[in-house]
């Protein structure tokens, strides 16, 4: 990222019940070289510690892993507290195997997008992508 | 009290056990004396540690698939499919990740929500919720032995109703299902909690049934050193064995090289018989599992596929007495029963085709072996004397020194600081030993294996390359290549 421009906060972590840690920790690596701030809150994280350290640190976006399936429960409600705590307008991204089971992908995405997701990820993303797509979304016309 | 490997007082086990059944409704339903009862008549076909002890003596290996849904009847399904149409030898139930964290009204929501939407909210089966009855009825509706498969830091409720409920296999452990499965339970109490687990299935043995029990092998499931698991399985069998535990399989999740492979699943059985018998625990039935890839998978079915079909002839090289499965759907998450039948097909055409070759032996097989068991005593003997021959303790604070230290994991209380790569004939091996109490001799094997593959890629290792090693098999190679 060029200097002059800020540098954009992220919250990143997996939701819910799942100790899925490998990803995660590929993401802060790969978030962290390509120039953002990453604010890590690891594995096994509730919606309220999204939230709060959204807050805390001032975040620019929020992104949200699911590996286990119930990503699906765990993630209604997130754009609600968001909005309730004030910071409504959060870019919020999540990503991995959302549901039980091999769904339409389409209306699986359509599905987290009603949510109040800007943007959902299949499973087998690569890291690169999601960076592209916070830096076209941020207007940073400039690739890292 | 300091935490110690004891057989644990049947008084105290009696005393702690109140709690364990008035933490959740279901606990009221287990009456022991009556599921000793129950467990007494069910037959010998549907016993685990029966049906492995055959398998051993015959030198074959079966075929076991992972599974579970939310509902009842559904679950039932499922595992007659995977019975009738993949042909599984044994059977599991896969428990939910709300249950294996002790979240049973959570778990409850995801059965009701189950119920209104007509498909599977959870990734696994309730049996908490479900409670003793329901858990006879699904054990009752097949013809293979079933075992309980989860993650739980504290299983001692869901070993009660599951093990009531005529369950006659029991995965997981004190470390196998902390570390890789939890975030802040201190490892002192995961033991604890275990103890009381293997204190429990000791008690069945006593009263004459007995309860198959498998330490969780492959861990983190990511690049995780041969010498790690094995030592993780040596503790947790012989913490196990002092509490009455007779029959263990002990696990290694597939790393990819052929020949790391075979030596790690020999050398897994040899170290635990030499360990058992150097504690004095000379009645205990030693059989191992192999676990088909564990990390990232091909989306391809084909190469998917694939993968499973390389774990399978492993598995049958290394006469594992059972393999796990994976399915063409595991780059997808939890599989249909379609595709979990599939998966197991797959594999059961490759081991029937393997059953009759001998072990083939070789010199790189044997020193690999070697290599292998050293590392394993390293580390297993710096742990006893860090708690003064005692293993329990020892293991407690090995942790805390980084002594023994798991790639990959949530748990604050593991070290973290292993770094694993491949070196260039793709067996595992580490660029960053942490703590781990190596002697030069070890870590000169492993820097030399590593720059080899550096040099061959023009690259110096560093952390990207354990990202491409992460990535590589779900792109289609073994050893992750430069970008």
């Amino acid at each position: 990222m060029e200097e002059e421009k800020k540098q954009l906060t992220l919250v990143l972590g997996v939701i819910g019940a799942d100790v899925h840690a490998v990803g995660n920790r590929i993401l802060e690596y790969a978030l962290t070289e390509a120039g953002f701030k990453v604010v890590n809150i690891g594995v096994m994280a509730s919606q309220e510690e999204f939230i709060n350290a959204a807050l805390e640190t001032d975040a620019d976006a929020i992104l949200v892993s699911s590996l286990y399936g119930h990503g699906e429960i765990d993630c209604r409600g997130l754009r609600e507290k968001a909005i309730e705590a004030g910071i409504g307008n959060i870019k919020m991204y999540v990503g991995g195997n959302l549901v039980v089971g091999k769904q339409d992908w389409a209306e699986v995405e359509k599905k987290f997008l009603a949510m109040g997701f800007d943007r959902a990820y299949p499973p087998g993303t690569m890291p690169q992508q999601a960076i592209d797509d916070l830096l076209r979304d941020f207007g940073f016309t400039q690739k890292c | 009290m300091q935490l110690s490997n004891k057989k644990l007082d049947w008084d105290q086990f009696l005393q702690i056990r109140q709690e364990v059944l008035n933490s959740w409704p279901t606990g009221q339903e287990v009456d022991l004396e009556e599921a000793v009862a129950y467990q007494s008549r069910i037959p010998a076909y549907r016993r685990f540690a029966e049906k492995l002890e055959q398998a051993k003596k015959e030198g074959i290996t079966l075929a076991q698939p992972r599974a579970g849904v939310a509902l009842v009847h559904e679950h039932i399904e499922l595992l007659r499919y995977l019975q009738d149409e993949g042909g599984a030898d044994l059977l599991p139930t896969t428990i939910d990740s709300y249950t294996r964290q002790n979240r049973y009204q959570e778990a409850q929501s995801g059965i009701e929500e189950s119920r209104s939407v007509g498909r599977s909210m959870l990734n696994g089966f309730p049996a908490v919720n479900h409670g003793v009855a329901a858990c006879r009825e699904v054990v009752e509706s097949v013809k293979v032995p079933v075992q309980v498969r989860h993650g739980t830091p504290d299983a001692r409720l869901l070993t009660e109703i599951t093990l009531a409920g005529g369950f006659t296999a029991y995965e997981g452990g004190g470390i196998s299902y902390n570390i890789p499965y939890a975030k802040d339970v201190p490892l002192e109490r995961s033991i604890r909690d275990w103890q009381y687990v293997d204190r429990l299935v000791g008690y069945y043995e006593e009263r004459g049934i007995s309860i198959n029990r498998e330490p969780f092998g492959p861990l983190t499931g990511t690049l995780v050193p041969p010498c790690i698991s094995h030592s993780v399985a040596i503790i947790e069998a012989l913490l196990a064995a002092e509490q009455g535990v007779k029959s263990l399989t002990l696990g290694y999740g597939q790393c990819g090289n052929l020949t790391q492979d075979v030596a790690a699943v020999r050398s897994l059985e040899e170290l635990a018989e030499e360990y058992l018998g150097r504690f004095g625990y000379h009645d205990v039935v030693i059989t191992t599992v192999f676990h088909q890839w564990m990390g990232g998978f091909p989306q391809d079915e084909s190469k998917a596929f694939g993968v499973i079909s390389w774990g399978a002839a492993t598995a049958a090289m290394a006469k594992a007495t059972k393999v796990i499965v994976k399915t063409p759907h595991e780059a997808m998450g939890i599989p249909t029963k379609e595709a979990n039948a599939a998966g197991i097909r797959a594999t059961k055409q490759v081991l029937n085709m393997l059953k009759d070759q001998p072990l083939v032996e070789f010199k790189e097989l044997q020193s690999e072996k070697e290599l292998i068991k050293a590392e394993t005593r390293a580390i297993l003997e710096k742990l006893l004397e860090f708690g003064d021959g005692d293993i329990a303790l020892g293991t407690v604070r090995g942790f805390q020194a980084g002594i023994i230290d798991v790639p990959f994991a949530p748990s604050r209380y593991n070290a973290g600081r292993l770094l694993p790569a491949r070196d260039y004939q793709g067996a595992v091996r580490l660029l960053d030993f942490g703590n781990l109490p190596f002697g030069e001799e070890i870590k000169e094997v492993h820097r030399e294996k590593i720059k080899q593959r550096g040099k061959a890629e023009g690259r110096d290792p560093s952390f990207q390359m354990v990202i491409d090693d992460i990535y590589a098999i779900g792109k289609g190679m073994l050893v992750g290549k430069p970008r």
